[in-house]
C-alpha cells in the first residue's frame, strides 16, 4: 500500500490534538501507577512471598488495631521449619503534629524477617527502655537525627512519651515511614498490657511449612491453655501470662495474602483500580474525538480535494491512522514520562502518602501497554467512524 | 444559532466527562474522609492535658514556671493537676553507669493511681525514696529496699527504693521520685518540665479546651495528649493533596478540551461570525459571541458532569454492594465542593477559549482561521 506523499495533515493543527493525547495519558497513568503503587506498597506492607507467613485477629477491621496474645511466640517457636518470629504491635501516633506509624518490635527477631542498615546512629536493643530507630523517608521528612528527643502522642489512648532516637535506618520498604521501638513502647501507645501484640510476622522454611501447618499447631495448643502460668522470653526482659483465647479468632495467612485480602474488604483489588484509571482514560477518550474532529474539520478542504481526485475513503482512513498513529504514540510516551516525573516530584515533596506511607512509584508494564493500546482504539474508533467527504 | 450546531452535544459530553472525573473520584473522597472521622468519633478523646513551654520541642527542654499548677487548683471540671520534671541522670549501679530518665512529681501517689499502677510496696513519700517501673527494674536488676545512686552535673543523692510497680505505660521503664529529690540534682526549684491535668469524667474536652487556654500565659502550650482528630485530619489531608495535584491535571485537560471545542467552533461559524462583521459588528461583538458560547458550553458541561458523575457514583456503590456485600460505600459531593468543581471548571474551560477567540479577533477578514 502506498501512502500520499503529500503532507495534507498540518503538524501545528496536530499538535492540540497530540497535546489532549500527553494530557489523557498522564491523568490516566498518573492515576494508575500512583494507585497500583499503593496496592503494591500495602501489599507487601508485611514482606511478599510464601515465606513470610502472618498470625493476625481476624476479628480486626484493619490490619493495625488487632490484638493476639503474645505467648503463641512459643507455640510457633517450636514447629519445624519456623526460622523466626517476629511479633510486632503497630499503632497510629503523632509526631510534630503529624501522623505516624510506629512499631513496636522485639529487635533481634524483627531483624531476622527485614534487613536494617542503619545510616545513622545505632541499632535498638529491646532493653533500650527509651529508645526508637526511625527510618530514612520520616527521618527526612522531620529532619531527625540521631541523639535528638521527640514527644509522641497516642491515638488509642492517653499516652505521651519522650523518646530517644538512636538512629536512622534503611529498609527498602514501607518501614522507611515508619518509628522502630522495642515492643513495650508500641505497646504502651496501643494501650494494651503486655499479654497481646497487634500480629507475628513468621519467618518459614516454605518447603517443610505453610500457614495452615502454623493454624494447627496454634489450635493443638489453644484448648490445653489457660489462664496460669507466666513465660519469659526474650532475655528474660518481657514476660507475660497465658489469657485463653478463640482459634476462630486467630488467622494464619501469607503476609501478601492478609494484606490483600484487607484490602479486597473495601473493594481495592489491583483490577478494580485498573479498570477505574481506564474508566479515566475512556471519560477523557471524549476530548480525543472532539480533538481529532477538530483536525477533520480543519482540513475539510484538502480532504475534499483528495477524495476528488479519486483518494477512497477507505485509503484516506489508512493513510490518517498511520499518520496519527506515530503521533500517538509519541503523545502517549511523552504522557507515561510526564507522569512518572510529577510522580516523583509529589514524591520528594511528600504529596503522595497513604496512610502516612510513601507511595513507591513502579512503572508497571501492564499499564505502559495498557496505555498504549487505549490510545490505539481511540484513535481506530474515531477514525473508522469519521466521515471523510 | 450557535448552539445549534452538531458539535455542540459532543462539546459538552466533552466537558461534562472531564467534571464527571473530579466530581466522582472527589465523591469517593468525601466518602473515605467522612468514614474514618466517624470512625475516630466513636473514641472519646480521653480529657489529659499537658502544659509545655511555647519553643520545646520534647518534654526535657520543656520549662513551666511551677506557679502556673495553682492556677488548675480551684477548677471544678479538672480532676488532677501533676507537676513533673523529667531529667536524665547517671545511675549508679554494680555493672556501672548508664544514663536513664528520672520522673520528679509532685505527688507520687496521685500520679501513680493516674497511671492506673499495681504497686508492690509504698508511695515515695521524700526526697530519699523512689519507686521504680517493672521493666526499670529488671533492666537493672533493681528490688524492693534497694539503695541506689543518681547524679547530675557532679550533684549526687541516694535513694531508697520503697515501692515496684507496674502501669502499662512509659513509667515502668522509669525511676519515678518526688519533685524535691531533682530539684536538689538541679538546683532549681522555680520550674518543671510540664504539667499535667485530667478532666473530670463527662467533662466535654471541646468545650474546656478554649477556656483552658485562655487561663494561661502566652510562652506555654496547651497538648491534649490523645491525638486521634489530629491523626485522621492529618491522614484525610494526605489523600487531599495527592488529589488536588491529580486534579491539576484533569483542569489542563479541560484547557485544552475547550480550546479544541472553540477552535471547532470558529472554523464551523466562520460564515455566521462573517456576517456578524460585515453588518457591522465590532471585533469585540465577535469576540463577545464565542467567549458565550465557552461559556454556555462549559456551565452545560458542568451541570451534566456534577449530575453524572454524582449518579454515576452512586450506581456503582450500589451495584458494588450487591455482589460484594463488604464494600458498603456511600460516596457523596457536597455544597461547597459542587461550587468548586463548577468554578474551576468555568474559569478553565474560559481560559481555554481565549486564545482562539483572540485570534480571530486579531484576523483582518474574517476567512479561514485557525
Amino acid at each position: 500500500m502506498r501512502f500520499i506523499g503529500y503532507k495534507y495533515v498540518e503538524g501545528r493543527r496536530v499538535m492540540v490534538f497530540v497535546v489532549i493525547l500527553v494530557l489523557s495519558s498522564m491523568l490516566f497513568s498518573m492515576m494508575a501507577f500512583s494507585l497500583l503503587g499503593f496496592y503494591r506498597v500495602f501489599g507487601g506492607y508485611l514482606g511478599g512471598g510464601n515465606d513470610i507467613v502472618v498470625v493476625y485477629d481476624r476479628n480486626s477491621n484493619t490490619p493495625f488495631t488487632g490484638l493476639i496474645p503474645i505467648y503463641l511466640v512459643e507455640n510457633i517457636s517450636s514447629i519445624k521449619g519456623v526460622m523466626a518470629v517476629s511479633p510486632e504491635v503497630i499503632v497510629p501516633c503523632v509526631l510534630k503534629n503529624e501522623s505516624v506509624f510506629l512499631r513496636g518490635i522485639v529487635p533481634e527477631d524483627f531483624v531476622k524477617l527485614n534487613q536494617l542498615v542503619m545510616v545513622e546512629g545505632s541499632m535498638i536493643r529491646l532493653d533500650d527502655l527509651d529508645s526508637i530507630i526511625v527510618g530514612k523517608n520520616l527521618a527526612e521528612r522531620f529532619d531527625l537525627k540521631p541523639g535528638e528527643r521527640v514527644l509522641v502522642l497516642s491515638v488509642f489512648v492517653n499516652q505521651y512519651l519522650e523518646l530517644y532516637v538512636k538512629g536512622v535506618f534503611v529498609s527498602r520498604s514501607v518501614m522507611d515511614d515508619e518509628i522502630l521501638a522495642p515492643l513495650y513502647v508500641g505497646q504502651w501507645l496501643r494501650g494494651t498490657d503486655y499479654n497481646y501484640v497487634t500480629l507475628m510476622r513468621v519467618k518459614v522454611n516454605s518447603s517443610m511449612v505453610d500457614a495452615s501447618v502454623i493454624f494447627e499447631a496454634i489450635g493443638a495448643k489453644s484448648s490445653s491453655v489457660g489462664s496460669s502460668g507466666v513465660s519469659q522470653l526474650f532475655g528474660g526482659l518481657l514476660s507475660w501470662s497465658r489469657p485463653s483465647f478463640k482459634i476462630e479468632n486467630i488467622g494464619v495467612n501469607e503476609g501478601q495474602k492478609f494484606m490483600e485480602s484487607y484490602l479486597s474488604r473495601y473493594g481495592v483489588t489491583k483490577e478494580s483500580l485498573i479498570v477505574l484509571s481506564v474508566i479515566v482514560f475512556l471519560l477523557c477518550g471524549v476530548t480525543i474525538v472532539v480533538a481529532f474532529k477538530t483536525i477533520l474539520v480543519q482540513h475539510k478542504g484538502v480532504v475534499g480535494i483528495l477524495r476528488s481526485i479519486g483518494v477512497s475513503r477507505k485509503f484516506l482512513r489508512v493513510d490518517l491512522l498511520f499518520r496519527l498513529l506515530f503521533w500517538s504514540l509519541f503523545a502517549s510516551s511523552i504522557g507515561i514520562v510526564l507522569s512518572l516525573i510529577v510522580l516523583s516530584v509529589m514524591q520528594a515533596y511528600g504529596f503522595l502518602r497513604v496512610l502516612s506511607h510513601t507511595v513507591l512509584i513502579y512503572p508497571d508494564p501492564l499499564i505502559i501497554i495498557l496505555n498504549f493500546v487505549l490510545v490505539f482504539v481511540i484513535i481506530l474508533l474515531v477514525i473508522l467512524r469519521s466521515d471523510l467527504e | 444559532m450557535f448552539l445549534r450546531r452538531r458539535g455542540l452535544f459532543l462539546s459538552v459530553l466533552s466537558i461534562g466527562f472531564l467534571v464527571a472525573i473530579l466530581v466522582g473520584t472527589g465523591s469517593v473522597v468525601n466518602y473515605i474522609n467522612l468514614q474514618s472521622q466517624v470512625l475516630g468519633g466513636f473514641i472519646n478523646p480521653g480529657g489529659v492535658y499537658i502544659v509545655l513551654s511555647k519553643n520545646s520541642t520534647s518534654i526535657t527542654d520543656s520549662r513551666v514556671d511551677v506557679g502556673l499548677v495553682s492556677l488548675f487548683n480551684n477548677v471544678d471540671y479538672v480532676k488532677y493537676v501533676v507537676a513533673q520534671r523529667m531529667l536524665n541522670v547517671s545511675l549508679f549501679t554494680d555493672s556501672g553507669v548508664r544514663v536513664v530518665y528520672v520522673r520528679g512529681v509532685s505527688d507520687v501517689g496521685v500520679f501513680l493511681k493516674m497511671r492506673g499502677a499495681y504497686l508492690s510496696g509504698g508511695v515515695a513519700r521524700n526526697w530519699t525514696e523512689c519507686d521504680v517501673g517493672e521493666l526499670f527494674a529488671r533492666v537493672f536488676s533493681i528490688r524492693l529496699g534497694d539503695s541506689i545512686r543518681l547524679g547530675f552535673n557532679g550533684v549526687y543523692v541516694d535513694v531508697k527504693v520503697v515501692g515496684l510497680f507496674k502501669s502499662q505505660t512509659q513509667s515502668d521503664a522509669e525511676l519515678i521520685v518526688p519533685i524535691e529529690t531533682v530539684n536538689k540534682l538541679v538546683g532549681d526549684n522555680n520550674s518543671v518540665s510540664f504539667i499535667e491535668f485530667g478532666l473530670k469524667d463527662g467533662v466535654d474536652v471541646g468545650k474546656v479546651g478554649g477556656e483552658i487556654m485562655s487561663m494561661l500565659p502566652g510562652d506555654v502550650k496547651l497538648v491534649h495528649v490523645q491525638q486521634l482528630k489530629e491523626f485522621v485530619r492529618d491522614m484525610n489531608l494526605q489523600v487531599l493533596d495527592f488529589l488536588s495535584v491529580w486534579s491539576v491535571v484533569v483542569y489542563m485537560v479541560v484547557v485544552g478540551a475547550s480550546y479544541v471545542i472553540v477552535t471547532r467552533f470558529v472554523i464551523e461559524s466562520n460564515y455566521e461570525l462573517f456576517m456578524v462583521r460585515v453588518l457591522g459588528g465590532k471585533r469585540f461583538h465577535v469576540f463577545g459571541l464565542i467567549l458565550m458560547y465557552t461559556m454556555v458550553v462549559a456551565v452545560l458541561g458542568s451541570v451534566f458532569g456534577i449530575a453524572l458523575g454524582v449518579v454515576s457514583v452512586q450506581i456503582v456503590s450500589t451495584v458494588l454492594r450487591w455482589f460484594w456485600p463488604s464494600v458498603g460505600i456511600s460516596p457523596f459531593f457536597d455544597v461547597d465542593g459542587v461550587f468548586l468543581t463548577f468554578l474551576l471548571v468555568f474559569v478553565s474551560a474560559v481560559l481555554g477559549g481565549m486564545y482562539p477567540a483572540f485570534k480571530v479577533v486579531r484576523e483582518k477578514y474574517v476567512g479561514q482561521f485557525l
